[in-house]
């Protein structure tokens, strides 16, 4: 096990800075309340674990925090969610600069079909007007991000749709880094790939940690464990109990947190 | 508690305890046995229960491999997790409870041919009968997960550690009546302290099962105490 992976303890939280905060969040898909005055906290250079069962409504408040869900007609969320004290639910927000700030990276590998380069500078283009120099820079400083540039440096120009899934999840994780955000979302990043992949990208997450605010989905609770600070549980689109990674995993105080995550659930 | 999904884990964590309980069960024996083996002189009974300490022995062994298995296999968690680590300190204590039996046994069977003086082993009954119930007391707590019985066994042991004292006292008083007395009396006073050894694993026992439940510790430096006897000796 690397240096890297080694989990030490979370700082205590008063020393932390809140990243993001998330206060009194619903969320609505048309008349359906996915989401019900959630309330919690993502610590800055810290990794926050959502977990819970399908359709509690994690992948829902994930996509809240860059506002993906404006996307779509008939969704709409109410309430706060402030990104450096800012609320980002503000209707007169820039979105282009808000998702700038927050990247996201999905469960499956969503390569453009381009050049491995091109997948990377694609991004940097939509915000940066760069020199090829400095375009160049930036491509090989994001890939070395994703710990993917020693498998890819001699064929930049080959499609990223070429690369095996667990490097084209990493190419993805490149791009997002690429355009230097201060919050990754991950969501269930390595549910798609084999087990040394998964390694790979849960050891990326903790490097990333040092530069970025991340918060992950995952259905996996071991990867919870291995890879996050902090957790929170949710049920039936409620918070159902929010705190520090080994706390939640030693010691839960809820009952439904602990029938859930020890597979008790009816 | 409604069962794992799983139902394969249900097994595993109920075939962890009911070698807890066997080995509990087979302490329990042990320790009565070695007792009477001492009072009576009885070198047959004190053999057998020192070639049971091997089946202790290869039961805590099963213990460690069940529970690593169910680690690996399962990878428990919260209270799954608590108990899976928690029953290998039990066993852990379970058998050095076996092995303190078997040291009371051994001196049994020593001292089988020296002059004795039945009134000294008196008081060694009393630290019996008290451990016995101690450990009788904390394997109930964890068949049943009752932190509260496993904080009143945690409380009682100063009672234990008290008892060990008099009968220290009382060992004392009968070598200096009558030297003759000296060689007997020094075994009893060994055979007293794996008594209170044992008072001290069924204590273990009680905090393990504690932490078990209620994810907490007992508090390690707040056990009430009673006068230490070994540092008189």
């Amino acid at each position: 096990m690397t240096q890297a992976m080694t989990q030490e303890a979370p700082a205590s939280r008063d020393k932390l800075s809140e990243k993001m905060s998330v206060r009194n969040l619903d969320f609505y898909y048309g008349d359906h309340k996915a989401l019900k005055s959630v309330n919690m906290k993502f610590y800055a250079n810290q990794v926050t674990a959502l977990i819970g069962p399908s359709g509690c409504g994690k992948s829902t408040l994930l996509r809240v925090l860059n506002r993906m869900y404006d996307l779509y007609p008939g969704q709409r969320a109410e309430g706060e969610v402030l990104l450096d004290g800012e609320n980002i639910l503000d209707p007169k927000l820039d979105l282009n600069a808000l998702r700038a700030r927050v990247g996201m990276v999905f469960q499956k590998p969503t390569p453009f079909p381009m050049s491995i380069y091109d997948n990377i500078a694609f991004g940097i283009r939509l915000y940066e007007k760069l020199g090829k120099a400095d375009m160049d820079e930036r491509v090989e400083k994001a890939l070395r991000g994703a710990a993917i540039w020693e498998e890819v440096k001699d064929k930049l120009n080959a499609s990223g749709l070429s690369l095996s899934g667990g490097q084209q999840q990493r190419l993805c994780i490149a791009r997002t880094v690429a355009i230097q955000p201060e919050v990754i979302l991950f969501d269930e990043p390595a549910s798609a790939l084999d087990p040394i992949s998964t390694a790979k990208v849960e050891e990326l997450i903790d490097e990333l940690r040092r530069d970025y605010t991340i918060a992950i989905v995952t259905h996996n609770m071991q990867q919870a464990v291995r890879v996050s600070q902090y957790t929170a549980f949710m049920y039936l689109g409620e918070m159902a109990e929010f705190g520090e990674t080994d706390q939640i995993f030693t010691a839960p105080k809820e009952r439904r947190t602990q029938d859930y995550i020890t597979g008790r659930f009816g | 508690m409604v069962d794992h999904t799983v139902r394969s884990f249900d097994a595993d964590l109920e075939t962890l305890d009911r070698h807890i309980s066997e080995m509990g069960g087979i302490a329990e024996k042990m320790l009565s046995d070695a007792m009477d083996a001492l009072a009576t002189m009885n070198i047959e009974l004190a053999q057998k229960v020192i070639e049971t300490d091997l089946r202790m022995d290869a039961l805590q062994r099963t213990v460690e491999d069940l529970a690593v298995r169910t680690i690996a296999r399962r990878q428990p968690v919260a209270i799954d997790l608590r108990d899976t680590v928690g029953v290998i300190r039990i066993s852990a204590d379970l058998e050095r409870i076996g092995d303190q039996a078997k040291n009371i046994a051994k001196r049994a069977a020593k001292i089988a041919g020296e002059a004795r003086l039945p009134r000294a082993i008196v008081g060694l009954k009393s630290m019996h009968d008290m451990a016995a119930n101690q450990l009788k007391d904390v394997l109930d707590a964890f068949a049943q997960r009752d932190p509260d019985a496993a904080k009143a066994v945690w409380r009682r042991d100063a009672e234990l550690d008290a008892l060990e004292d008099a009968v220290f006292r009382d060992l004392l008083t009968f070598m200096m009546e009558d030297p003759r007395n000296i060689t007997f009396c020094t075994h009893l006073l060994f055979c007293a302290k794996n008594l209170e050894r044992v008072g001290d694993h069924a204590t273990n026992i009680a905090e393990t099962v504690y932490y078990i439940v209620t994810a907490q510790n007992l508090p390690g430096e707040e056990r009430p105490r009673g006068y230490d006897a070994t540092a008189l000796a």
